[in-house]
């Protein structure tokens, strides 16, 4: 049996896979970080198991893409094209697989086209086999992505979104492959995506065999996630019924939202008499025990709630949304709200926004709707901007039926029927002047950006210049282990560092005392950096410490200063745009900035008519609930 | 006034008794000015363990000296004001003495320097360069105090100090200099004779002020007719600046190379040159890159130069280390510019190819021994570049970085290399100084070789907290008409890549500083 290698066309990877008996593993890496670990799964933890992972033999590895882009460069500090060429380096065979959101790329929100192809056409030098989703199941959503993957010559893996409820029937999805079979050709490997693990193993089973049974010779990977703990259960009756990959990960790493172990599913099927194709299962043991004794350093990001999570059949939340969740909880200080956010208003706002897919970001939606539900007093009452754009249809059309009539009406006021009329369908975004962005780019950076810098700004502007500024200034970070990058709590005195840098230098980094100086009220720190003594001095207040102490004002106050023009952040926000500059005139009513908490964006409208004053809002800033944005002068 | 002195090799003359010195002896000094009591004019006597010499300066110069004083033997006496209590100089020298809170008020304050080395018992005072270092009333006041002045003569530091005399002492040597006139006649009479010099010798011209000085009451002309214009402006102008409507006119030598030799003049009528250097590198007429010698390739044009310099300064009647400067144009004209009465920054680059220590000589000639080589002894060996690392922004205009703490000072060494400098890690330069970090001197075979090791150098230098110039000087070292000696006081202006260059910092230094960050705030804030 021919083993299936980075480089091959999907016309040789489709006859390899017919023409074997057994079946294949994708390793998902990546998706395990994301639901298991927040994303935080460094680079330096994928190099140090790549040599192992290489060995064994899996079909693709799936190490970017989803949110991974995005917190690459935001919390992870690491460039995402440079960690696909370093690992390029140690696995020069594995496929890598990434998970594109369609029209979404690797985002919250519609891209326009060009941005679309550029961004596909610059990954997919480094990525080989695309799996591609939309959140509403909308084949058009998909299409640009679609043909710029065909046309880069790569392994293109459309999926359709998994769900359970009375629309969730076989014969809609076997519509769907139909459509997507329609648009692609037959050249595709096609995704089952379980996001959130749902269902029995007996209705994979069954959707697995209505699939194969009208389409023979289409190949099936099915992804899902062990949330209930019983993914092994839904892989093995899709192996059974036909499917030819699936998805597991090293078991060193695996946790209670992500895939399930891979030695797990090869022992289960190996009883029903079947094989993997390759997997080299030594390898896959030595990977885990390169891993084991990583885990500890990612203890923060786990889980803070241990133990699988049954109901997820009820509430829904994608395996990938679990731990943000919880997170999101624990630092709202909602947590004691959980149990009925998760089993009674999530499955309500499901229901009443569509029963569609909850998965990015769709789930986003969903979620914060039924946040804002409970912890907002009246339901629909606090829209999101991202809410009203599925209600006006943005996202695509309402795959099985439209909301009701009061949830618009609570949404855009009386007039909504006027406002969907004018206002909904689905719309092209208008293509962006990307020399215009490379030129904003330029001027961000002070020096020509790089394609793939560009391809970065494109998706998330802001987090992309601080990263890039970031690196300016901290260097390649990558290089640093989890124990030392994700460190809390401070390093012991005395304490050696050692590691090789991006360019191949071996460091020694020591470290020294911490000592106040009183006079200038600023602590010191001494490293002794390569044999050479340093001192770096920070504030003795950390600027997160000192933001928050800014007062929380209640939002009845920020709502009374509003109306004196006096506009305040409503919650707990980053500013990611501001639409207006000062000496602007503005009616109420105008769209003064746009703040993003949870991933989700929230215009803030001016309440009065007047001239805007001072704008103390900075683009990227955090702030408070309360924190001074920007004044109007009333006429 | 000269007072004699017991004191052996220390007297401002030769004294006749020539003998080693013996262990203990003492000093006479004459109170020139009250520490004990205002009219005290009384004799007393010191009991001293050697002879000591007052350093008149601070920075690197001060170390270089002290370095200097305490090879030969001798106890080396540091002066300081307040912002420099934490400067190294104080450190290696055998004693200071703070002499007030300045900023560069004490260090010029002829008075109060004199007293201390009265006090401390110096029989001699290096002034360095700077500060007092060319003032004639320094010199002078040491004369008259007793103590030896390390340069020439006062009379010789003034005659020189000053362009009108200058220039007459070096024309009655047929020494070529740039064409000019003397003072313009007064009304119609000068205009004509301005008009006579542009026709005659081309412009542009330089229309100067008699009593300007330091760039002032300077203005280029580029046209008859403009200077015509000019002389008129230019004279009440003058009268208004200086209270002098004295103006004269200099030919502007275009794009020179500036050129300069070293000379060493005993007081026994033997005056050598240690060859010549190149200072044609500079920013505003400051200095940053010396090599040694001059890289022109006629070598009897270098000669030339060295035998003018000679001639010039015993026309100047000139003794102990000074630096005759010339500019030499692109037809290889020579000019002479002006004699520098004091050891230079750059004298570093000629000790290194002539192997002779000048502040050593220097102090041995003061105390009027005679030059113990001769001409032909001095031999120059391979090439020497010495850069000047100052803690300036050189892409902000070279704006000093003064007020900054070094933080990492990781400096190179090996063959060939020597560092004259006076910062250390944790140092905080003094706002209120130059800027001057430390001088890099590299001397090599060949010119190719030295600049080899420059480069070396340069890339193994740390320098954290300020900015210096050390990232301008490394894209300097690759710039091919740098390599090919090719470069003349237009070199900065016509060469604007040297300016573009990226952080100077270590990818090690970075990645230390995200270290610091985490282990302060005791999570990493740009992982959370």
């Amino acid at each position: 049996m021919e083993h299936i290698i980075q480089g091959m066309s999907i016309k040789e990877v489709l006859s390899t896979i017919r023409g074997t008996d057994g079946y294949f593993i994708t390793n998902t890496a990546s998706d395990l970080s994301q639901s298991d670990f927040k994303n935080r799964i460094l680079l330096h933890t994928d190099l140090l198991a790549a040599p192992a992972r290489e060995k064994a033999k899996y079909l693709s590895l799936e190490i970017t893409g989803g949110a991974s882009i995005h917190v690459d460069i935001l919390r992870k500090q690491v460039d995402p094209f440079l960690k696909l060429k370093l690992l390029r380096e140690k696995m020069p065979n594995t496929m890598f697989q990434t998970l594109c959101r369609g029209v979404n790329l690797f985002g919250y929100r519609p891209y326009p086209q060009n941005v679309i192809r550029q961004t596909v056409r610059e990954f997919a030098k480094y990525v080989d086999v695309w799996r591609v989703f939309d959140f509403l199941n909308y084949i058009p959503n998909m299409q640009a992505v679609f043909e710029e993957v065909q046309a880069a010559g790569k392994i293109l893996e459309p999926s359709i979104c998994f769900s359970t409820g009375p629309e969730h029937t076989n014969d809609y999805y076997l519509s769907k492959v139909a459509e997507i079979l329609a648009v692609t050709g037959e050249d595709i490997l096609l995704c089952i995506k379980n996001h959130g693990g749902l269902g029995t193993p007996k209705r994979i089973g069954s959707l697995v065999e209505a699939i194969k049974g009208k389409f023979p010779d289409l190949v099936i990977h099915y992804h899902g996630h062990n949330t209930d703990g019983n993914d092994v259960g839904r892989i093995t009756a899709a192996v059974l019924n036909g499917a030819e990959i699936i998805d597991a990960a090293d078991h060193a790493f695996t946790g209670y939202y992500g895939p399930p172990p891979i030695l797990t599913v090869i022992d289960t099927l190996k009883d029903y008499g079947k094989n993997p194709a390759t997997v080299d299962v030594e390898a896959v043991i030595e990977t885990s025990e390169v891993l084991r004794n990583e885990r500890e350093h990612y203890d923060y990001f786990e889980s803070q709630f241990k133990g699988f999570s049954p109901t997820v059949q009820i509430h829904k939340l994608p395996g990938g949304a679990m731990g943000s969740s919880f997170e999101q909880a624990v630092k709202g200080g909602f947590l004691d709200q959980m149990p009925h956010i998760l089993h009674e208003e999530l499955p309500k706002v499901q229901i009443e926004l569509g029963n569609w897919w909850s998965v990015t970001p769709g789930s986003q939606i969903i979620w914060t709707t039924a946040v804002s539900n409970v912890l907002g007093g009246e339901r629909y009452g606090n829209p999101s901007g991202d809410l009203k754009n599925l209600l006006l249809g943005k996202y695509g059309p309402f795959p099985f039926y439209q909301p009701a009539d009061w949830i618009y009406e609570k949404v855009f006021g009386s007039d909504w029927q006027d406002i969907l009329a004018r206002e909904g369908g689905k719309e092209d975004i208008e293509d962006i002047d990307l020399e215009q962005e490379r030129a904003s780019l330029t001027k961000r950076l002070g020096t020509e950006p790089t394609e793939q810098q560009l391809v970065l700004y494109l998706q998330h502007p802001n987090d992309a210049v601080d990263f890039f500024k970031f690196e300016e200034e901290f260097g390649h970070v990558h290089v640093l282990p989890p124990s030392v990058f994700l460190r809390r709590g401070g390093y012991e005195v005395g304490e050696t560092i050692h590691f090789k840098d991006h360019y191949g230098k071996e460091h020694i980094i020591e470290i020294g005392p911490k000592q106040l100086d009183e006079n200038e009220g600023k602590w010191n720190i001494y490293l002794n950096v390569d044999h050479q003594q340093r001192i770096y001095s920070f504030q003795e207040e950390s600027s997160a410490a000192a933001a928050a102490k800014v007062p929380e004002i209640s939002g009845k106050e920020i709502a009374e200063l509003a109306q004196a023009g006096d506009m305040r952040a409503p919650f707990s926000a980053n500013v990611c745009d501001i639409k207006v500059e000062e000496g602007q005139l503005v009616k109420a009513g105008d769209t003064l900035l746009i703040m993003e908490a949870m991933k989700m964006q929230t215009p803030v409208n001016s309440e009065v008519d007047g001239t805007v004053g001072k704008i103390f809002a900075e683009l990227g800033q955090s702030l408070k609930a309360g924190g001074k944005l920007l004044q109007i002068e009333i006429k | 006034m000269q007072t004699t002195s017991d004191l052996e090799q220390c007297g401002s003359r030769p004294l006749r008794r020539i003998s080693s010195p013996p262990l203990i002896t003492t000093v006479e000094i004459k109170k020139t000015c009250g520490i004990n009591s205002a009219n005290n004019l009384s004799i007393k006597r010191y009991p001293i363990v050697k002879k000591k010499i007052l350093i008149a300066n601070r920075g690197e110069i001060a170390l270089r000296i002290i370095r200097a004083v305490q090879e030969l033997g001798y106890t080396a006496a540091a002066i300081y004001e307040k912002p420099d209590n934490e400067a190294l100089h104080i450190r290696a020298a055998d004693e200071a003495v703070c002499i007030g809170d300045g900023p560069r008020v004490d260090y010029l304050n002829i008075d109060k320097v004199i007293a201390t080395a009265q006090k401390v018992g110096a029989c001699a005072i290096h002034p360095g360069y700077g500060f007092l270092a060319e003032n004639p009333a320094f010199a002078k006041a040491c004369e008259d105090a007793g103590l030896t002045f390390i340069g020439p003569a006062s009379e010789v530091i003034e005659n020189l100090g000053n362009k009108v005399i200058a220039r007459e002492i070096m024309a009655k040597a047929n020494i070529p200099m740039v064409p000019g006139t003397s003072n313009l006649t007064a009304g119609e009479a000068g205009t004509a004779e301005a008009v006579e010099f542009g026709r005659k010798y081309g412009y542009p011209i330089m229309l100067k002020a008699t009593s300007g000085g330091g760039g002032r009451g300077i203005r280029r002309i580029e046209t008859e007719a403009e200077l015509v214009e000019s002389i008129p402006l230019a004279r009440s102008e003058a009268k208004a600046a200086f209270n002098d409507d004295r103006v004269y006119l200099e030919k502007v030598v275009l794009t020179p190379k500036h050129v300069e030799v070293q000379i060493i003049a005993d007081k026994w009528g033997t005056v050598l040159h240690l060859g010549t250097r190149d200072c044609s590198i500079q920013r505003r007429n400051q200095k940053l890159v010396e090599i040694a010698p001059s890289l022109i390739k006629d070598q009897k044009l270098l000669d030339t130069i060295c035998q003018t310099a000679v001639v010039a300064a015993r026309a100047a009647n000139y003794t102990n280390a000074g630096t005759v400067e010339f500019l030499v144009d692109r037809e290889m004209n020579l000019y002479f510019m002006e004699i520098n009465t004091r050891v230079q920054v750059e004298h570093t680059v000629s000790e290194m190819i002539t192997g002779i220590d000048i502040v050593r000589t220097q102090i041995k000639l003061a105390m009027g021994k005679k030059l113990s080589f001769s001409q032909d002894d001095v031999q120059l060996r391979g090439h020497a570049i010495e850069m000047r690392i100052n803690a300036e922004d050189p892409q902000n205009n070279f704006m000093p970085e003064g007020g900054k703490t070094v933080s990492v000072y990781r400096s190179p060494g090996g063959y060939g290399v020597r560092l004259d400098g006076f910062v250390y890690q944790g140092y905080k330069i003094p706002e209120v100084y130059d800027s001057l970090l430390v001088k890099l001197t590299v001397h090599g075979y060949s010119w190719n070789e030295t600049v080899d090791r420059m480069r070396r150098c340069l890339h193994n230098f740390v320098i954290a907290g300020p900015k210096t110039t050390i990232p301008f000087y490394q894209n300097l070292v690759n710039d091919q008409d740098f390599q090919n000696g090719q470069f003349d006081t237009s070199y900065l202006e016509t060469h604007d890549h040297l300016f573009e260059y990226t952080d100077q910092r270590t990818e090690v230094n970075k990645i230390a500083r995200l270290i610091a960050e985490i282990h302060f705030r005791q999570e990493n804030p740009y992982a959370i």
